[in-house]
């Protein structure tokens, strides 16, 4: 494109060039100034409208040109990128919060490229104090305009340094957390074999450590009547049986769940500690604890709140032999929103899961067995299923837990026979597999 | 004789190294300050800044007396006593002197006069003329500085060819001189020689007058030089310089022909050279780069565990105020305080007319370095403070970071350029913002008022200038 002079301005139409600031094959950036014309007025830069490539000049200095002269002209550039770089980007520029913001911090502002040989955006006497305590400007934020970093920055920083520091240390190696710290020769009180752990138990060493070490537990104990659950689940089984499903205990007492989660969705949330936020998600997918052979696994259960019981019962028996099998792939085993851990099949009655972070709460079940109920004043036999329900008491307390078992207890008690109709696919087939292979 | 025992030996008594013995003695170190020449200052105070200023201030008056015809007022010719005018310089500089020695003794610091030489890390002798004496030091710092460089090829040993330290001393005003080097000492010099009435012809091999400085900021000074001088020749090469009688022979390249031509006198200002020699480094683990300047860290320690350098002889700027705070530097460091030079804003000032002045990056370096910056300039033409006093011929200019809005640079040329730089120099160090400067009222009528109103064309609304801020496009 031919660059032109531009009009200058009232009553200037002409001037000497001053000087010639490119030359020709030079890259030039939008708006950089290609040449400065000297009128009698004063020296104006004069700028190019376009980013390109200098291809020819027709100017020199010294040359009086007028409104309308060809300068040079451009080629556009291929380079789109350098461009785009260079084109400044005003609109990210946070807007001057005027009275109402002044002085207050905005620690939120994304740190600012450091220009060499230019001094960081902070007074010398802030530098000089950094300098001293051995503080690294260029990881503080500023939160002044143009992002200067002031005192209050380097307090904050320092605070959340603090925090860091005081906090637990989060396990760097799996294997140092479950070995104990010191060597201890245990074949001096008699004969032993070493074996090597596995990546799935390092794994579960590691996450179960990391969990235990930053969120507070508290485990919620309850006992559910499933007496009338069992009875219905009879009712069904063998229509169950015909489509292909097994109808157990847990595809009940999942979907009980799912709509307790729904009443109390903090129970369904996330606790974001970077950002200081509660994340809720609109989403169930609720993890199974399966017991394998080499180890516990975890595989998700997605969007429960969506399925019926049959669909929910065919993909957990699925999603269980597969886990078994160790053909499970790992996102199949990732965001979950809340998980059970369900040891009735195997014995025990109440115990202290723990929670699967970043999930905030999780559902241990014991084996459901035969009491004496004290029931509308008569001692009755009646089927208890013993429930604990840990959860992370950063963001949940204790009267939410207690309302939330009381809510699930209630959906187990009485749970809706409509939710047993042998609705969604219905299939022998095995449930598509999501996610890739 | 018992050798003298220090904590820290300076060797050098310019602006860098009586910055350290003093900044030294005021943190209760023991300090020995060894210079050779009989006045502290350096050649700053004796043979640099404050002689040249105090010229170019006697002679601004002629330069004006001469202008002010215009104005309706007009002077007899003046007539110049050159003997007069040394003393007057010698009394500046001699009132200096006297009281950086009083500095020095109310310090308790021990200045030695004499020439140091380091026989190892440890022991400093110094050639007195009671004899030699030897200092014992914890730490040294060497501030000895740097001279004019002299090519081999115009040391004739003619006196008729200077360096600054001669053309300061102003012995004539020759007729004729040749100015070779169109940096800040040769247009300073070659404007008070040219005021004083000589005909300057100033050569430069680059194609470009005051290294360093943006182009629109020597445009000015350039202009006026031209009226000033005879002639100024850009991109030419001096070949060599003969004696020839009361006349130094020169020959040059002009215009692709080789060309003879007689001068009564030549200044050669042509950069200059550490005096790193004869100082007996070899003895220490102080290294040397190739042009002969001391290596040191942003610490600035040598190679030498005990020996820290400042000022010229470490190179970069070879300015008073760089070496000023490189002193300080060392001493911090010597003293177990953590300091550092990296990334402090060393402002350059050239005293020629008009003055110019800039600090931090430059709009030549943002280019060549790719920044994305943005350019506002503010003509003096449009400030009444200028117009005042009939010197148009300025501009502000500031570099800024379309992105933060902070300012990375400033330039300026005009009259007073030198003292207004420091507001930049403050809003750079200090992370200013354009708004931080044009929401700072600077009074009126005044030079620095262009400052505000440079930063205020950034958003499009300065007062005295009509430029609205180009609308914001989208890159297709």
């Amino acid at each position: 494109m031919e660059i032109r002079l531009p009009r200058l301005g009232e009553g200037a139409n002409s001037g000497v060039v001053a000087g010639i600031l490119v030359k020709e094959g030079e890259k030039v950036r939008k708006d950089q100034t290609i040449l400065e014309l000297e009128s009698d007025k004063a020296v104006a830069a004069i700028p190019v409208p376009e980013a390109g490539t200098v291809a020819k000049i027709s100017v020199k200095e010294g040359d009086e040109i007028k409104v309308g002269d060809l300068i040079l002209t451009l080629k556009a550039d291929g380079g789109k990128q350098e461009i785009a770089s260079s084109q400044p980007p005003t609109q990210e520029v946070p807007q001057p919060t005027m009275s109402a913001q002044r002085g207050k911090e905005q620690p939120s502002r994304s740190p600012v490229p450091q220009i060499e040989g230019i001094p960081l955006a902070a007074a010398p006497s802030l530098r000089k104090i950094a300098r001293e305590l051995g503080i690294d400007l260029t990881r503080v934020r500023g939160s002044e305009r143009g992002g200067r970093i002031v005192l209050a920055d380097v307090r904050q920083y320092l605070a959340e340094l603090q925090k860091g520091a005081l906090a637990p240390p989060p396990p760097t190696s799996s294997v140092a957390t479950v070995s104990p710290p010191d060597h201890v020769d245990f074949s001096k009180w008699g004969s032993v074999r070493r074996k090597k752990i596995t990546s799935i138990r390092k794994t579960i060493a590691q996450r179960m450590s990391s969990s235990w070490n930053v969120v507070p537990h508290v485990t919620q104990f309850e006992d559910a009547d499933i007496t009338d659950l069992l009875a219905l689940r009879k009712a069904h089984s063998a229509a169950y049986e015909k489509k292909g499903g097994r109808l157990t205990l847990t595809p009940l007492i999942i979907k009980a769940l799912v709509r307790s989660l729904q009443q109390h969705q903090m129970f369904n949330a996330s606790l974001d500690e970077g950002s200081g936020e509660i994340i809720y998600k609109d989403y169930y997918h609720i993890g199974i604890a399966v017991d394998t052979e080499q180890g516990l696994l975890v595989p998700v259960l997605r969007d429960a709140d969506k399925k019926s019981v049959l669909d929910i019962s065919l993909e957990l028996e699925d999603l269980a032999g597969r886990a078994r099998d160790r053909k499970i792939a790992i996102d199949e085993m990732q965001g979950g929103t809340f998980t059970i851990s369900n040891q009735g099949g195997i014995g025990g009655a109440h115990f202290t899961p723990i929670v699967n972070k970043p999930e905030v709460a999780i559902l241990g079940l014991g084996r459901g067995a035969l009491r004496a109920v004290v029931r509308n004043k008569k001692i009755e036999q009646r089927v208890i299923l013993p429930l604990g329900l840990s959860y992370d008491h950063r963001i949940i307390d204790g009267a939410d837990a207690a309302r939330f078992i009381t809510t699930l207890v209630q959906a187990i008690e009485s749970f809706d026979e409509k939710e047993l109709a042998l609705a969604g696919r219905g299939s022998k087939k095995k449930p598509a597999k999501k996610g890739k292979k | 004789m018992r050798p003298i025992e220090t904590e820290i030996v300076v060797l050098g008594g310019g602006v860098g190294g009586y910055s350290a013995a003093f900044y030294a003695a005021d943190k209760g170190k023991k300090v020995v300050l060894v210079e050779q020449d009989d006045r502290l200052g350096g050649v700053c105070m004796n043979r640099g800044c404050i002689p040249s200023k105090a010229f170019l201030h006697a002679t601004k008056l002629l330069k004006e007396a001469d202008d002010s015809s215009a104005r309706g007022i007009t002077f007899g010719k003046p007539s110049i006593n050159l003997d007069e005018m040394r003393a007057w310089k010698e009394t500046i500089v001699q009132k200096l002197a006297d009281g950086l020695a009083g500095l020095a003794k109310n310090r308790k610091v021990e200045v030695i006069r004499g020439r140091g030489y380091f026989e190892d890390s440890t022991t400093l002798r110094v050639e007195t003329s009671d004899g030699q004496k030897f200092v014992h030091f914890n730490k040294a710092i060497v501030a000895v500085g740097s001279k004019p460089a002299l090519p081999k090829a115009f040391d004739l040993g003619n006196k008729r060819i200077m360096t600054s330290d001669e053309a300061l001393e102003i012995e004539e005003i020759p007729a004729n001189l040749l100015v070779v080097g169109g940096g800040y000492i040769g247009m300073e010099l070659g404007t008070v020689y040219a005021i004083l009435g000589s005909k300057i012809t100033m050569v430069e091999a680059l194609d470009s007058l005051l290294l360093g400085a943006d182009a629109d900021l020597v445009r000015p000074v350039k202009r006026r030089a031209e009226k000033l001088f005879a002639e100024i020749r850009l991109g030419t090469k001096v070949g060599k310089m003969a004696t020839s009688g009361k006349h130094i022979k020169v020959t040059m390249e002009v215009k692709g022909k080789e060309k003879e031509e007689l001068f009564d006198r030549v200044l050669v200002s042509v950069g200059r050279t550490p005096l790193t020699n004869d100082l007996g480094l070899e003895n220490t683990k102080v290294r040397k780069n190739d042009n002969g300047f001391i290596v040191v860290n942003p610490q600035q320690q040598t190679d030498d565990p005990v020996i820290y350098a400042v000022g010229d002889v470490v190179g970069g700027a070879l300015l008073a105020h760089k070496a000023a705070r490189e002193a300080r530097i060392a001493v911090d460091v010597i003293t177990g305080e953590t300091n550092s030079f990296d990334s402090i804003i060393v402002p350059a000032v050239v005293f020629t007319d008009p003055e110019v002045a800039w600090c931090g990056i430059t709009e030549a370096e943002a280019k060549e370095r790719e920044l994305p910056v943005e350019i506002v300039r503010f003509p003096w033409s449009a400030s009444g403070r200028a117009l005042s006093f009939d010197r148009t011929d300025g501009m502000t200019k500031l570099v800024i970071d379309p992105v933060t809005e902070r300012v990375l640079g400033v330039g300026i040329v005009g009259a007073g350029a030198g003292d207004l730089i420091s507001e930049g120099v403050l809003a750079i160090e200090m992370g200013a913002t354009a708004e931080d400067l044009a929401e700072s009222i600077h009074p009126h009528p005044t030079l620095s008022e262009t400052m505000m109103e440079a930063a205020e064309a950034f958003y499009g609304y300065s007062t005295h200038i009509y430029a609205p801020k180009k609308k914001e496009q989208v890159e297709g």
